[in-house]
């Protein structure tokens, strides 16, 4: 136990700055674009723009004074308000997953920031330190890893200096993973992250002729042409270069200092150069398993691996959830085994059989149905042709079934003692893999058609943030009841809380 | 695992055919109301001609509706509907054209209660809303006693939370 202790004095600062970036906008509009306007309109915003700014610098340092935190052997206590005070507990074993990260300000000054994700639903869900100093926060994750989830012992704990703490707590890590330099490279072509170049090549190189046009008029049209010409395909070479270079340095501060490690009760997935970030989860947290390939990725034989899990994990972006995005399959479910070897994921999965693609074929689209009624009625013209609505509608038709086929041949699913695999899909496939013990309901649903043919939809609800429903369609009734019994079993997996009997 | 804990067994409480057919007829009524006032509007300010046509569309896919949803939704819904209970599991199945089947664990249940309209209390009716992390459902009429009862069976089954 320790003292109630406020939140790092540099958080006002960086709270700060983000005000400042954020009124940048009000201030460029307000006092520059409409520098000697006199409309009241101005006039009031202006009012109201300094009456927030203010307020929020209050609120910033309001809000330093009033924040305290404290953090015993099993939970997180945070405080906050003067007048009306709050305090709320929140114990280690509900934090779902950790995510650190240190922008480039964070890394000069040693510092760190932190969120403690925890799977409940509302906005006071996570615990979050914005700035925080690497020591502490070393220690906290350290403390929290200790308590884990399970029989921990705090006494233990307690009595071991610090430093051979920390030392302990890095032998046990184990590196799984640091892509190489050829990875990276495969990686930022993937990624078609040199694609983002091409838009401004165009507009620069329709710029470059509009420019020698007028500069050549003197010279004969021949020879302007010829030289623009040149020229123009020696900017477009170097852009080239320039947009591939780009590609690979932006893939390579993103994903270059990859770092897949465990120990045996955690994962930690860590990455970027210029800004850091870390995602922590315990193994016995982890939901589920996402392996996603799109078209570019299933040429190439590379997968993504995801790790699901009940806390929120960050925007699509910043997603920080994933193993190396670009891992070569085989070497995927290597390492699935590796960093959780309670895990099984086999090969061998169950095709739909033929049956089911007839359903799938005879279901009417509803979109199709729907489009196809709207170009009926308004016939829009494109590039003049008057039968373009029913050209459309059969494209679409096409474009439809082709998808359904395709998720016809790639669907597959397994029941492999606790484990449930499903794999879907068409352009780009899924294979989600949970235990039986983290499914939270399941579904199982028939239409009169399917009821005919024998046919079953399958749905399974997995915790995470919002809940993901994973489902696959038509699959044989034998399949669905099999299913159902497996699920029902899920009461041998689980173990009671001791205090709630 | 025993056959009877795969299927539920459970019926709703037969009365709810009744409470349904009047609840229908009360909304459909209304309805109807609406487009009758909406015929009436359309000829008193003379409506362009499609706006005609659309309402008597919709008239008479309402009148079909109502036809259905009166005489033969309530009766086919009740046949469907089953449920049961037991410590490790809540299972549902219900649903005229799409038949669905959901077994919801025990541990995972938040909450449950009771829930009852005016034209359930004049027939003794109560719905049972349950919670869970992912969803809520919801049996839709059953005897006071027995709603009563399942609702104190669930929250005692549900006290119990697995380790996660």
């Amino acid at each position: 136990m320790g003292q109630k202790k406020r939140y790092h004095p540099l958080n006002i600062l960086f709270d700060f700055w983000r005000l400042l970036k954020n009124a940048f906008f009000f201030v460029l509009f307000l006092f520059i674009i409409n520098y000697d306007s006199s409309s009241a309109w101005i006039n009031y915003g202006r009012i109201i723009f300094c009456l927030a700014v203010v307020l929020t610098v209050f609120s910033i340092i309001y809000k330093w004074f009033t924040q305290k935190y404290l953090l015993d052997d099993v939970s997180f206590h945070m405080y906050k308000g003067l007048f009306n005070k709050s305090e709320r507990t929140i114990p280690y074993t509900k934090i779902h997953n950790i995510q650190r990260r240190q922008t480039f300000i964070h890394k000069l000054f040693g510092l760190a920031s932190v969120v403690f994700e925890t799977s409940m639903t509302d906005t006071d869900a996570s615990i979050k330190f914005g700035v925080i100093s690497q020591k502490e926060l070393n220690e906290l994750e350290a403390r929290i890893h200790q308590s884990g989830s399970t029989n921990h012992d705090v006494v233990a704990y307690e009595a071991v200096p610090e430093a051979e703490k920390e030392e302990q707590v890095i032998c046990n890590r184990t590196v799984h993973f640091r892509p190489t330099r050829k990875d990276t490279i495969k990686a930022s072509f993937t990624s078609l992250s040199f694609l983002v170049l091409i838009p401004i090549i165009v507009s620069v190189s329709s710029e470059i002729e509009d420019i020698f046009d007028i500069e050549d008029k003197a010279k004969t049209f021949l020879m302007s042409n010829i030289n623009s010409w040149w020229i123009i395909s020696l900017f477009i070479v170097a852009l080239v270069i320039m947009s591939v270079a780009f590609g690979v340095v932006r893939t390579f501060l993103r994903y270059g200092r990859y770092e897949i490690a465990s120990d045996d009760k955690t994962i930690f997935i860590s990455k970027g150069i210029l800004e850091e970030s870390t995602f922590t989860i315990s193994k016995d947290k982890v939901q589920a398993v996402e392996v996603t390939q799109s078209l570019i990725k299933r040429m190439l034989g590379l997968a993504e691996v995801k790790l699901i899990s009940a806390g929120s994990v960050g925007e699509s972006e910043d997603e920080t959830n994933s193993l190396y995005p670009f891992l070569p399959v085989q070497r995927a479910y290597e390492m699935l085994e590796e960093v959780l070897p309670d895990y099984e994921v086999t090969q061998k999965m169950y095709l739909l059989p033929g049956k089911s693609l007839w359903v799938r074929l005879l279901r009417p689209s509803w979109l199709w149905i729907i489009a196809t009624i709207a170009l009926f009625f308004f016939r829009p013209q494109v590039f003049d042709v008057k039968q373009a609505w029913w050209i459309i509608s059969v494209f679409l038709f096409l474009i439809i079934y082709i998808h359904r086929i395709l998720d016809f041949i790639n669907t597959r699913y397994m029941l492999n003692g606790g484990f449930i695999q499903f794999k879907t899909g068409s352009l780009q496939t899924t294979m989600f893999v949970s235990k039986r013990k983290k499914v939270i309901e399941v579904e199982v649903s028939r239409s009169r058609l399917q009821k005919q043919l024998g046919l079953s939809t399958i749905n399974m609800v997995n915790r995470s943030k919002p809940v993901h429903h994973t489902m696959i369609k038509d699959v044989p009734e034998l399949m669905a009841d099999a299913y159902r019994t497996w699920y029902i079993k899920r009461t041998e997996d689980i173990e009671i809380e001791k205090t709630s009997i | 695992m025993d056959q009877q804990i795969v299927t539920p067994q459970q019926q709703l409480s037969k009365v709810v055919i009744r409470v349904w057919i009047i609840g229908e007829i009360i909304a459909n009524f209304i309805g109807l109301l609406v487009l009758a006032a909406l015929f009436f509007l359309d000829y008193k300010f003379s409506w362009p001609e499609w706006a005609g046509w659309i309402i008597l569309v919709v008239t008479i896919l309402s009148v079909v509706g109502t036809i259905w949803s009166v005489f033969f939704e309530p009766s086919l819904k009740f046949n469907s509907w089953r449920y049961d209970v037991n410590e490790d599991f809540l299972q549902l199945k219900y649903g005229i054209f799409i038949e669905k089947h959901e077994l919801i664990p025990m541990t995972k249940i938040q909450s449950v209660a009771t829930n009852q309209g005016p034209i359930m209390r004049k027939y003794g009716l109560y719905s049972v809303s349950i919670t869970t992390m992912a969803s809520s459902h919801k049996i839709p009429a059953l005897s006071e006693k027995v709603a009563i009862e399942l609702r104190s069976q669930i929250a005692y089954f549900a006290k119990v939370k697995e380790v996660e």
